[in-house]
C-alpha cells in the first residue's frame, strides 16, 4: 500500500510538497489556537467560506489548463448575482409567487447561472472565434460585466433575500454547511470531467501545444468556447453562494478573489503556460489558503495585511517553483543556450521552437 | 523623367502612410472629434482642450510606461499601486519635514517609484517569472503594505504642502475667454510631453532602448546577441516606476487630495489606451505616436460619455467595450492573415 | 603553443571527448578546417555532431581534447561570447534574428552590443549593414522588418550579421531546409563568395546531395566516434550514407499492382485556393502510393493542408469513395479518416511536454471510452501498448516524456497516432527529413505496409529518390499546378529532376 502511495506521490512532486504544507499549516494552527481552530464551528465556518473562492479557483484552473486565463470570474459572479437579485426582487414585488416559494428560488438560481453562462460564452467566442488573447478578452470582459453591474445598480448594493434562498448559503445538510456540499459536488464533477472525459483530455492537449492539437484533429474553437462557458458557469454557481451568504449583491464584491484564485492555481501546481495541473493539487491549495485565512481572521489580521501575505505567498511560490525546476531541469534539459526553449517574458509561457516552419510562403 | 520619379517616391510615401495603423487611428480620432463636436459645440474649444490635457496628463505619462513594458514583451499591472505609494510617501515626508518643495516632492516620489519598479524588474529577471502574475502579486503587496504601514487615512488639501497647490494652478500659457476669465495650459502638459520625448529618445537612440525591443521580439536571439536581458528588464520596470512617481505628484496636484484607495483597480484603462494605440500584447511592436493617439482617443471617448449625458457609472462598461471592440478588429485581421499565409504560432 | 606563422589550418579540434547526460556523446573525435574551406559535417541524429558544434562554438566545454583556432589554443572555460570574439559564428536553424526590428538593425546591432556602445548611430548602422550586404552580393531592403521577409532573405541577413563580427568561421546548421532551389543556389553563391574572402564555412546538413555539391571535404561521425574525412569529389551519396550508418541499405523499388479500375479511393476535382494552388485534379486508388514532388513554393504542402482541412479550398471538389466530402477543419478530416504527417514534427506533430502514450492516443480519444462513457484507464493503457509495440518504439515506458525518444522514434510516435485512426488516406509530408537512415528505411517500410493494407497514401517529398523508390506514380507540382505525371517504373531520377526544376518540358 505504501509503495503505491509513494509511487503516486513521486509522480507528482508538487502535490507531495503541498500535502506536507497542508498538513503543517493544519498542525501549526491547531497548536497555536486549539480552542478556536479545532472546533466544529470553525470547520463549518471554513467549509462555508471555502466554497466562494473555491469555485472561482476551479474556474481559473480550467482556463489556465488551456494556457489561457480568466480575469473576469469575479465580474461575472457579481453581475450574475446582481441580475439574479433584481429578478428576485421584481418577482417578489409583482406578487406572482410568494417570496418563500420554491419558484422564486429556482428563478433566482436560473438567472444567475444563465447570465454567467452568457458572459462565459462571450469570453469563449472572443477568444476562440475572433482570436483575441485571453488576457485582453477577459480583462475587457471584466470591465464590461462589472460596468454593467454598476449601471444596473447605480453602484448600490441589493439586499434582503427570502429565507429559502438564504438556506443555500447558510443552511446545513446534517453537519455540513450547504456551500461546502455544493463545492464538494462541483469538485467531484470537475475532477471527473478533467480526467475522464474526452473534453478534459482535449483541454490538456490544447494547453500543451495548440498547434499540434489542431494538427491532430482536435476542435480547438469548440473546446475553448466550452472552457470559458464552464468557467463562467462556475462563477455563476459561486455567485449564488456569495449572494446567499452575504444576503446581498453588489458590484466590486470579492475583487481580491482574482488574485486569490491565481495564487491557488499556481500553488496547486497548475502551469500558467497550460497543459498541466491536477484537481487534487488545486483542492489542497484551496484548503491551505482557507486555513491561512481562518488563522488570519482569528488572529485579527487586517484585510490589508492578509492581502500582503497572499501577494507575497504568490511570489514566493513561483520563485520556489522556478528554483526547484532549475535543480531538476539541469539533469533533464540541456539549457544554455538551447534551441529547445524559447522563453518570452510575457505570460511566462515556454515555447518549444523546433525547426523553422517551412510553410511560411513568400 | 524627374517628375515620374518624384511621383513614384511620393506615391510610395503615401502607400507607406496608408499601411501604418496610426493613420487609421488618426482618422478615427478626427472623425470622432467631429462627431462629438456635432453633439456639443463646446467640445472643440481651446479651453476644453487645455482642460482635457490637464486632467489626462498623468494618464498619458503612465501610458508611456505601459508601452515600454509591452514592447519588452511583458505586462505590468502594478503601476498605480506604485504611483499611490510614491505620492503618499512623498507627501508624508514633506509634511513631516515641514518642507514645501516641488523638486523634492518629485525626487522622493520618483525615487520610491524607481525602487518599487526595480523590485518588479528584479523578481521577473532573476527568477524568470511570468510578468502578469508577478505584477499582480506585487500590486497586492505594494498596495497592502501602503495601507498597513502608512494607514488608510486621506490627506486633505488643507494639509497638503503649498507646493502641490501652487503646482496645481501653474500654467505655462494663459489666455482669456471672451468674458475676460483666464484659462491656461497647465504645467502638467509640458512635463507629459517631456516624458514622451525622453521615452522616444531612449527607445530610439540607446542600446537599452533597442534592447527592450529586442527582448520583446525574441528573447533567446537577444540573449545570443549579447544583450544583458536581466539588466534591460530591471531598467524597463524601474522606468515604469519612475514614470509612476512623476504621475503620482501630478495626480496629487490635480485632485488636491491624497488617498491610498484611489487609482488602484483602474490599470485596465491605461493598458486599454496603449493597446488601442496599436501596441502588441505579445511584445515587440508599438509606437509612441500610436500610444499618443490611443490616449487621445481614449480621453475623447470618455469625455463624449459625459457630453452624451451618460453618468460616470457607464465608464467601466465603456472601457470594456472599447477594448473588446478594438482588439477584436486587430485580432481578427491577424487571424485571417495567419490563416492565409499558413502561419501556425503557439499564440 | 602559439604559432607565429599563419598556417592554412584555421580550426583544429583534436581528440575531443564529451560525456553528456550520462551518454558518451563524443569519443576521440577530431575535425580540421582550413582557411577559406567549405567543410561539411555529417552524421545521423545522435551521432554527436550537434555536441561537437556546441563545443566548437564555446557553448559547452569538452571533457578532454583541445581546440586550436587561428593558431591559438583555446583556453579552458571559454564561453560562447569568447568564441564569437575569436571569430566563430554559428547560424542556428532558427537564425536567431529579431523579427520586429529592421534588417539594418539586425545586422549592425551585434556590433553595437559588442563594442559596448550606449548610443545608437543610425547612420553608421545603415552604412555597416549596407556594406556587409554588398559584400555578399545580397539585395535586401535595409528598412524592412525581418518578420516580413522570406526565409531566404532572412538567412542572408543572418550571414551578414555574422560577418560584421569579424567571423573567420561560419557554422551553418541545416541552412537549406526551408529554401527553394533558386534560393539554395543563391546561398551557395554566397558561401563561395565567403570562401574567396578567406572565410571558412562549416556546413551541417542532412541533404547529402547538397553536401557533396557544396563542400570540399566531408567529416563523418557515427555514434560519437570518428569515421573519417573524405574529399567530396570522391564520394557518392550512397557511400556517404554507408559511412554514416555503417551499413548499406538496399533500396528496393516499391512494386504493387494497383487496381486502377472502379471507383478511386480519393479524388480531387479542380481544387483551387487563391495564391496557393489552382485547378488540381488527381485520383488515388486503394493500395497505391502517390508521390507529389516539386520545389518548395510549388504549393504541395498547401495542397496537402487543404485535403487535411487546415487550409480549406476556395473551389473544387473532394471525393472519398466516389462520394463528395466537405472538409473544412482537421476534425472533419479525422472523421473521414484522413491523416496527415506534418513536415515540422517538433512543433506540429508532437506535444513535447506530454508523454509518449498521450501523444499516441490524442487522435482517438473517443475510442478510449469505456462502458460508462468515461475514459477508461485500462483501455487507454492497452491501446497505447499495442501501438508502441506495433511500431517498435524503443522506450522503457510509455509514460516517459516524448522528448526522451530519438528523432526516428519520435517520428514513429507521430505516425502511430495516425495509424490509430485507421486512416483510409494518409498524407505524409516529407516524413524522413532529419531522420537517421535506418529509421528512414523503416518508415518507408511502414508506408509500404499501409499501401499493402489497402490504404491510399500520398507521399510528398523533396527527395527524388525517395519518391521514385516508394511510389507507383509521381505528380510534379510547379507554381501551384500539376505539370507532370509519371509512372515511377518509367522514369529515371535525372528525368524527374528535370521536370521538377523545369529544365525539361
Amino acid at each position: 500500500m505504501t509503495r503505491t502511495l509513494r509511487a503516486v506521490l513521486a509522480r507528482n512532486p508538487n502535490n507531495t510538497i503541498l500535502l506536507v504544507f497542508l498538513f503543517a499549516t493544519f498542525v501549526i494552527l491547531s497548536l497555536l489556537l486549539p480552542d478556536k481552530f479545532l472546533s466544529l464551528r470553525n470547520f463549518q465556518s471554513m467549509g462555508s467560506q471555502i466554497s466562494e473562492f473555491g469555485l472561482l479557483s476551479l474556474a481559473m484552473m480550467l482556463a489556465m489548463l488551456t494556457g489561457g486565463i480568466d480575469l473576469s470570474i469575479v465580474a461575472i459572479a457579481n453581475l450574475s448575482g446582481i441580475l439574479s437579485a433584481l429578478c428576485m426582487k421584481r418577482l417578489i414585488a409583482s406578487g406572482v409567487w410568494p417570496a418563500e416559494s420554491l419558484a422564486v428560488l429556482l428563478v433566482a438560481v436560473a438567472v444567475a447561472l444563465g447570465v454567467s453562462l452568457l458572459c462565459g460564452l462571450v469570453n469563449g467566442l472572443l477568444i476562440s472565434r475572433v482570436g483575441v488573447s485571453p488576457i485582453i478578452a477577459t480583462l475587457g470582459g471584466a470591465a464590461l460585466y462589472e460596468g454593467m453591474g454598476i449601471i444596473v445598480t447605480s453602484s448600490r448594493g441589493i439586499v434582503g433575500f427570502p429565507d429559502r434562498f438564504a438556506f443555500l448559503g447558510n443552511g446545513f445538510l446534517s453537519i455540513f454547511p450547504m456551500p461546502f456540499v455544493v463545492f464538494a459536488i462541483a469538485v467531484a464533477l470537475f475532477a471527473l470531467i478533467i480526467n475522464k472525459t474526452r473534453f478534459g483530455l482535449t483541454v490538456r492537449m490544447i494547453g500543451a501545444n495548440p498547434v499540434a492539437a489542431r494538427f491532430s484533429g482536435l476542435n480547438i474553437p469548440r473546446t475553448l468556447t466550452w472552457v470559458y462557458l464552464c468557467s463562467g458557469l462556475l462563477s455563476g454557481i459561486s455567485s449564488v453562494i456569495m449572494m446567499s451568504r452575504s444576503n446581498s449583491a453588489k458590484s466590486g464584491y470579492g475583487s481580491s478573489y482574482v488574485l486569490l484564485s491565481i495564487l491557488i492555481a499556481v500553488l496547486g501546481g497548475v502551469n500558467p503556460a497550460g497543459g498541466f495541473g491536477t484537481t487534487t493539487g488545486l483542492v489542497m491549495g484551496i484548503f491551505v489558503l482557507q486555513f491561512l485565512s481562518s488563522g488570519f481572521n482569528i488572529l485579527a489580521f487586517s484585510p490589508f495585511t492578509q492581502n500582503v501575505i497572499r501577494g507575497t505567498l504568490l511570489l514566493v511560490v513561483m520563485i520556489v517553483g522556478y528554483l526547484l525546476e532549475q535543480r531538476a531541469g539541469s539533469t533533464r534539459r540541456a539549457h544554455r543556450p538551447s534551441l529547445a526553449h524559447d522563453e518570452t517574458p510575457g505570460t511566462g509561457a515556454e515555447r518549444p521552437s523546433g525547426k523553422a516552419p517551412p510553410a511560411a510562403m513568400s | 523623367m524627374v517628375s515620374s520619379a518624384a511621383r513614384r517616391t511620393s506615391s510610395r510615401l503615401v502607400r507607406r502612410i496608408l499601411r501604418r495603423n496610426e493613420f487609421y487611428l488618426f482618422l478615427f480620432f478626427v472623425g470622432f472629434c467631429a462627431l462629438v463636436q456635432g453633439f456639443s459645440s463646446t467640445f472643440l474649444t481651446l479651453e476644453n482642450l487645455f482642460d482635457v490635457t490637464r486632467t489626462s496628463a498623468g494618464f498619458a505619462i503612465l501610458a508611456m510606461g505601459v508601452l515600454v513594458v509591452l514592447l519588452s514583451g511583458g505586462i505590468d499591472v502594478s503601476f498605480f499601486a506604485i504611483a499611490v505609494s510614491a505620492q503618499y510617501g512623498a507627501v508624508k515626508l514633506l509634511i513631516a519635514l515641514g518642507v514645501s518643495s516641488l523638486p523634492m516632492a518629485f525626487a522622493v516620489s520618483c525615487g520610491i517609484g524607481l525602487a518599487l519598479g526595480a523590485v518588479n524588474g528584479l523578481l521577473i529577471s532573476a527568477f524568470r517569472l511570468p510578468t502578469l502574475i508577478t505584477t499582480l502579486g506585487t500590486q497586492t503587496v505594494f498596495h497592502g503594505l501602503l495601507l498597513t504601514v502608512l494607514g488608510s487615512r486621506a490627506i486633505n488639501s488643507s494639509d497638503l504642502p503649498r507646493c502641490f497647490l501652487d503646482f496645481s494652478k501653474a500654467n505655462v500659457l494663459t489666455l482669456s475667454k471672451p468674458d475676460g476669465t483666464p484659462f491656461g495650459l497647465s504645467a502638467f502638459v509640458p512635463i507629459a510631453a517631456g516624458t514622451y520625448v525622453l521615452t522616444w529618445l531612449l527607445l530610439r537612440f540607446t542600446k537599452l532602448g533597442r534592447g527592450t525591443l529586442a527582448i520583446g521580439g525574441n528573447v533567446e536571439s537577444a540573449r545570443r546577441l549579447g544583450f544583458n536581458v536581466p539588466l534591460i528588464q530591471v531598467c524597463v520596470y524601474s522606468y515604469v516606476g519612475f514614470l509612476a512617481g512623476i504621475m503620482g505628484v501630478i495626480n496629487v496636484a490635480l485632485i488636491r487630495y491624497v488617498t491610498p484607495t484611489t487609482l488602484v483597480g483602474s490599470e485596465l484603462d491605461v493598458i486599454a489606451a496603449v493597446v488601442l494605440g496599436g501596441a502588441r500584447i505579445t511584445g515587440g511592436k508599438g509606437t509612441i505616436l500610436g500610444t499618443v493617439l490611443g490616449v487621445a482617443i481614449f480621453e475623447v471617448l470618455q469625455t463624449s460619455l459625459v457630453l452624451l449625458g451618460l453618468s460616470s457609472f457607464w465608464q467601466r462598461a465603456f472601457v470594456g467595450l472599447i477594448i473588446i471592440a478594438g482588439m477584436s478588429i486587430t485580432a481578427y485581421q491577424t487571424k485571417v492573415r495567419n490563416a492565409r499565409n499558413l502561419i501556425f504560432r503557439l499564440e | 603553443m602559439t604559432s607565429t606563422v599563419a598556417s592554412s589550418t584555421l580550426l583544429e579540434a583534436r581528440a575531443i571527448y564529451k560525456a553528456y547526460k550520462g551518454v558518451q556523446a563524443l569519443s576521440d573525435v577530431s575535425l580540421t578546417i582550413n582557411r577559406g574551406e567549405i567543410h561539411s559535417l555529417v552524421g545521423e541524429n545522435g551521432s554527436g555532431k550537434s555536441t561537437l558544434i556546441k563545443i566548437i562554438a564555446g557553448v559547452i566545454g569538452p571533457d578532454r581534447g583541445e581546440i586550436v583556432f587561428d593558431g591559438r589554443r583555446r583556453s579552458e572555460g571559454l564561453n560562447a561570447l569568447g568564441a564569437i570574439r575569436s571569430g566563430i559564428q554559428v547560424i542556428y536553424q532558427d537564425l536567431s534574428l529579431l523579427p520586429n526590428l529592421t534588417v539594418a538593425e539586425n545586422i549592425a546591432l551585434s556590433q553595437v552590443v559588442e563594442k559596448g556602445r550606449r548610443f545608437i548611430n543610425w547612420g553608421s548602422m545603415h552604412r555597416v549593414a549596407e556594406a556587409e550586404l554588398r559584400n555578399i552580393h545580397a539585395v535586401v531592403d535595409l528598412d524592412a522588418l525581418v518578420e516580413d521577409l522570406p526565409v531566404s532573405s532572412r538567412q542572408l541577413v543572418a550571414i551578414a550579421r555574422a560577418l560584421t563580427q569579424g567571423a573567420k568561421l561560419i557554422i551553418m546548421d541545416e541552412p537549406t531546409t526551408a529554401l527553394t532551389k533558386p534560393e539554395v543556389d543563391a546561398l551557395v553563391a554566397v558561401i563561395n563568395e565567403l570562401r574567396s574572402r578567406g572565410i571558412s564555412t562549416l556546413f551541417v546538413s542532412h541533404k547529402l546531395d547538397e553536401v557533396l555539391r557544396i563542400s570540399e571535404r566531408v567529416t563523418v561521425v557515427r555514434d560519437g566516434k570518428p569515421v573519417g574525412v573524405f574529399p567530396a569529389t570522391d564520394l557518392t551519396t550512397s557511400q556517404l550514407e554507408a559511412y554514416m550508418t555503417g551499413k548499406t541499405v538496399a533500396r528496393k523499388r516499391f512494386e504493387t499492382a494497383t487496381d486502377q479500375r472502379g471507383v478511386p479511393l480519393f479524388e480531387l476535382r479542380s481544387l483551387s485556393r487563391e495564391g496557393h494552388f489552382s485547378d488540381v485534379s488527381f485520383k488515388v486508388w486503394r493500395g497505391e502510393i502517390l508521390g507529389i514532388t516539386g520545389l518548395l513554393g510549388s504549393g504541395r504542402t498547401e495542397l496537402a493542408l487543404s485535403i487535411f482541412g487546415m487550409n480549406p479550398a476556395d473551389s473544387g471538389e473532394m471525393l472519398l469513395d466516389g462520394q463528395p466530402v466537405t472538409i473544412r477543419s482537421t476534425e472533419d478530416a479525422v472523421q473521414n479518416r484522413i491523416g496527415y504527417l506534418p513536415e515540422d514534427r517538433v512543433l506540429q506533430g508532437l506535444f513535447q511536454s506530454k508523454s509518449i502514450g498521450e501523444n499516441v492516443v490524442v487522435t482517438i480519444l473517443n475510442e478510449l471510452r469505456g462502458a460508462t462513457g468515461l475514459i477508461s484507464s485500462r483501455k487507454t493503457r492497452t491501446t497505447i501498448s499495442r501501438w508502441v509495440e506495433q511500431l517498435k518504439i524503443k522506450t522503457s515506458s510509455s509514460s516517459l516524456p516524448v522528448t526522451s525518444l530519438s528523432g526516428g522514434n519520435q517520428q514513429k510516435v507521430v505516425i502511430g497516432k495516425w495509424l490509430a485512426i485507421r486512416p483510409q488516406l494518409f498524407i505524409l509530408d516529407n516524413p524522413t527529413v532529419g531522420i537517421d537512415v535506418a529509421s528512414k528505411a523503416y518508415i518507408h517500410e511502414i508506408v509500404r505496409d499501409l499501401a499493402r493494407a489497402e490504404m491510399g497514401v500520398i507521399l510528398i517529398s523533396d527527395e527524388i529518390s525517395e519518391v521514385l523508390g516508394n511510389c507507383n506514380r509521381v505528380l510534379v507540382m510547379k507554381e501551384g499546378r500539376i505539370v507532370r505525371e509519371v509512372r515511377s517504373s518509367d522514369a529515371t531520377e535525372e528525368e524527374l529532376y528535370g521536370f521538377v526544376s523545369g529544365k525539361a518540358n
